[in-house]
């Protein structure tokens, strides 16, 4: 995002959330996340990828990050800046190394079942980084 | 997710509508285990009313695709979404997945083979 030198950018919080880590909650949490982000005004494609990227990140991090252990929660932040949304989702897992992501497009990987939910993030958001020793992502998507 | 299944000729339409993803994908594995158990092996997915899938979707989609090919069938994607035409795109797995712009356009391949 740009901004002038040393002016702060201002960023209006439209979620702050903890969601335990029971797969079954995740859809109906996205499901609340996404009207809020409708709510802005969204056109539909913008939020479309905002849906898809959100249900990954938080999948992965309940699934993979706490694998499913309830007394963990994932937090998720979505602010509102003057260029666009910055999300940022964090599980309590143990992280992983998010230097070595594969290819799912490749021809030995096309054909697997797993592996694309962070491609599609990296394709869909403006940018994406990973760090906490990768149990936090931020991504951000012009508008 | 709502699925409507029908058959036409020897083929299987499967109708999917609204969300396919981590949490409903099952109940579609579950339609086409059942449709392979009774020996059907032309599926045509007509995924017009599908308006989202996420990468676990797409996982199911590509398992069924591979459980009809090991018994030589066909499946076929028609009337898909255009955002989720794009995920498709952006994955590469359109080009694994035999898709027709309509039902018709499909069930005419489909016929002729």
């Amino acid at each position: 995002m740009r901004q002038a030198e040393g002016v702060p950018v201002t960023l209006r919080t439209i979620i702050d959330d903890n969601i335990p880590s029971r797969l079954e909650l995740v859809s109906g949490f996205i499901a609340a996340a996404v009207k809020k982000l409708e709510a802005l005004g969204l056109d539909a494609a913008a939020a479309f990828d905002l849906k898809l990227c959100l249900h990954e990140a938080v999948f992965n991090a309940v699934k993979h990050g706490n694998k499913q252990d309830s007394s963990l929660v994932v937090h998720v932040v979505v602010k509102m800046g003057s260029e666009g949304l910055f999300l940022e989702i964090t599980d309590q897992g143990q992280g992983f190394d998010f230097s070595v992501i594969p290819d799912p497009t490749t021809e030995e990987n096309i054909g697997k079942y797993h592996g694309r939910g962070i491609y599609l993030i990296k394709s869909m958001m403006d940018t994406v980084t990973f760090s906490n020793e990768g149990r936090t992502i931020k991504m951000f998507k012009r508008l | 997710m709502d699925i409507k299944v029908e058959t036409v000729n020897d083929i299987v339409l499967v109708a999917v509508a609204g969300e396919l993803n981590m949490d409903n994908s099952n109940t579609l594995r579950e339609t086409f285990k059942k449709l392979l158990k009774d020996l059907h092996y032309k599926i045509l997915l007509d995924l017009e009313r599908l308006s989202f899938m996420d990468s676990s979707g797409i996982a199911t989609l590509i398992e069924l695709f591979q459980d009809l090919g090991k018994v030589k069938g066909r499946m076929g994607l028609c009337c898909v979404n255009k955002r989720i035409v794009g995920v498709f795109e952006i994955t590469k797995v359109h080009k694994i997945f035999n898709m027709f712009e309509s039902r018709e356009a499909a069930l005419k391949s489909f016929s002729e083979k």
